[in-house]
């Protein structure tokens, strides 16, 4: 009669068998090794192994399986070569390691991967509390299937927008609290960025690694910056003439720089000239500062702001 | 003092629930048995707080591989792990003497957050993280060069980092949005922190007698005092971040202002028929609520309180005086 003993115990030993046994096993053979560790019955016994094995794979344990011929055709061998599964010294030295500890315990991904990517490597999790840290969102249900599709190059396939995307990912970037894919969308035929939240449903990907990325792509440049966002668009005019109040003048003059400057007035308030060709971008920039900015021209822009204010006063 | 927190609220990683399957199980032995190899004995308790198990389920897996091992299953063919006096104590490597490949998600993960570790203010570039990542290479699948996080670049987060490590006080010219004006106040950094693209310090502000979070980009200057507190570490979850009393607002969002689902954060959120959304969220100050009703248009408008229901007109009327002020056809 087949001994009571957990699923995670007969996984051990049946993992601690076939790294011991330099020849491979048929199930005939394991179940004699393993003694009554599996039911007795064939149908339950070959049942329980199917789970162990499934369950050894998905831990990223390679189980190599062979079919036999002659006398014993049809007969199916299982082996574990270490070398497949083991992880090599990387000879990482004490100084190195504590670099690794100190990184993952200042970056939070939302996930334990690192913390787990660092016991393998022999360090360990630091459970005091670091003087700075950086929280990177990575917590939408489809991370997982993306960043493992990036670093295999595998295509994405997903809905966005309402349409149904086949992508090509050649990169990712984390900017601002959110993730962007970039990459060659089959069906726009050119290269197009997704914010990763605004992905509709659940992202598949490729079995197999299907692309090369272009040569020279530059995942940083690749996303407009909410400054590039202002001058991409298609509005009649390239630049608007914004007057901003002392107070926050400083704060435009760090983002755009000194070449956006028209005039400084003596008061301490600053004419700029800020790109506005797409108008929803610049009325979401402008109306950040409330009244302490004003829209000098060109007219067009100006009535435009003053019909979206009007609007405003309508109702409520 | 802060316009932003972090759209989902941070956990502690590790943090988990339910019992573990026997694949969890597994695994955590083949990362612990090399793990404590390597260290030849170690604490129960520290072994189980550093993998976020507790003292029962560490003992219950270690006892378990106690008993794993090789046929015949003597003494010999057993893992040699055992516990004594509070230790456990590994000694002879069986099979499970060397850690297992990190996986592809173990591996973006320490590459993200070792190259982002490497962008903070500070960090040696030639150092010994430089170097680990160069061992990793090898390792790495081709498209992990691909995968970037970009830091904001803002002025003082290096000095307040020090700040909070030596306890010294500066003194700082911050500026208010809300009020638009400047203040001066002491401030003792407790820790410096980056979410969703903007620095912030949490500190104790001298100035109202109470710990605050303040944004770093609104530091105009920073001044070392040479006085130095008591040094306070800050873990992530007790940072002040804001207040459980602060008044709510709920506010029904149209498809044309979805954008404010994604960028805001929000304490709860339903659903319409209509796709519309209303969203309930914590009321900082009525300058940040009427910037954001204007900045959305007729997208959103309030529910509730009554008495901001109208607080989008009165920004936008605000706006339009100036504009009228100054009327340049005329």
């Amino acid at each position: 009669m087949a001994v009571k003993i957990s699923q995670a115990e007969r996984m051990m030993n049946l993992l601690a068998l076939l790294v011991d046994r330099t020849k491979p096993l048929t199930l005939r053979q394991i179940r004699q090794e393993l003694g009554k560790q599996y039911p007795d019955s064939d149908e339950a016994a070959r049942a329980a192994f199917e789970r162990d094995k499934a369950a050894l794979r998905e831990i990223g344990i390679p189980i190599q399986t062979k079919t036999l011929g002659g006398d014993a055709a049809g007969e199916v061998t299982y082996s574990v070569n270490r070398s497949n599964y083991e992880l090599s010294d990387l000879r990482l030295s004490d100084d190195e390691r504590l670099a690794l500890q100190l990184a993952v315990a200042t970056v939070r991904l939302g996930a334990q991967h690192g913390e787990e990517a660092l016991w393998k490597l022999g360090g360990e999790r630091v459970l005091r509390p670091t003087a700075i840290s950086v929280n990177i969102g990575l917590v939408d249900e489809n991370m997982s299937v993306i960043t493992d599709a990036v670093m295999q190059r595998r295509t994405l396939n997903f809905d966005y927008k309402g349409e149904k995307r086949q992508v090509d990912p050649y990169g990712m970037l984390s900017r601002s609290g959110f993730w962007y894919i970039i990459g060659f969308d089959h069906l726009r035929r050119d290269q197009r960025v997704f914010r990763v939240d605004r992905i509709e449903g659940k992202v598949a990907a490729s079995q197999t690694r299907a692309f090369k990325s272009p040569v020279g792509f530059d995942v940083a440049t690749a996303v407009p910056t909410e400054k590039q966002m202002l001058a991409a668009g298609d509005g009649e005019q390239a630049t608007a003439t914004v007057l901003v109040d002392a107070a926050l003048a400083v704060g435009v003059r760090n983002e755009f720089g000194d070449s956006s400057v028209i005039r400084e007035r003596p008061d301490g308030s600053v004419e700029f000239s800020i790109p506005c060709a797409n108008m929803a971008a610049f009325r979401l920039w402008l109306f950040a500062m409330v009244e302490s900015a004003e829209v000098l021209g060109p007219q067009v822009i100006r009535a435009q702001v003053v019909q979206w204010l009007e609007e405003l006063t309508v109702g409520n | 003092m802060v316009s932003k927190l972090t759209r989902k609220p941070l956990k502690k990683p590790g943090a988990r629930r339910g019992p573990r399957s026997a694949a969890q199980r597994v695994t955590g032995l083949l990362v612990m048995l090399p793990w404590i190899m390597q260290r030849g004995r170690v604490k129960i308790s520290t072994m189980a707080k550093q993998f976020n198990l507790s003292e029962a389920e560490l003992v219950d897996d270690l006892q378990m591989a106690a008993v794993c091992g090789v046929p015949p299953y003597t003494p010999d063919a057993l893992i040699d792990v055992y516990m004594d006096n509070g230790m456990v104590i590994a000694e002879v490597p069986l099979v499970f003497s060397r850690p297992l490949k990190l996986s592809t998600a173990e591996l973006f993960a320490i590459s993200v957050m070792a190259k982002t570790a490497m962008q903070l203010p500070g960090a040696d570039k030639q150092g010994p993280l430089s170097s680990a990542l160069a061992k990793l290479a090898p390792l790495m699948p081709s498209g992990a060069d691909s995968i970037k996080v970009e830091l904001p670049r803002t002025r003082y987060v290096k000095e307040l980092r020090e700040a909070a490590i030596t306890g010294e006080r500066h003194q700082i010219e911050y500026f208010s949005p809300a009020s638009l004006k400047r203040t001066t106040r002491l401030i003792t950094a407790r820790k410096v922190f980056e979410n969703a693209g903007r620095w912030y310090v949490a500190a104790d502000d001298h100035l109202s007698g109470e710990d605050r979070v303040f944004r770093v980009d609104r530091i105009e200057a920073l001044l070392a005092t040479d006085t130095f507190d008591e040094i306070r570490e800050l873990d992530e979850e007790d940072l002040p971040w804001f207040s459980q009393a602060l008044p709510q607002v709920t506010l029904r969002v149209e498809k044309s202002a979805r954008w404010i689902v994604e960028s805001y954060p929000y304490v709860s959120r339903v659903n319409n028929r209509d796709a519309s959304v209303d969203l309930t969220m914590s009321l900082t100050s009525e300058h940040w609520l009427g910037r954001l009703l204007l900045r959305a248009g007729t997208g959103v408008k309030v529910l509730k309180p009554k008495a901001y229901r109208d607080l989008g007109k009165r920004c936008a009327q605000t706006v339009l005086a100036r504009y009228s002020a100054s009327d340049l056809t005329s």
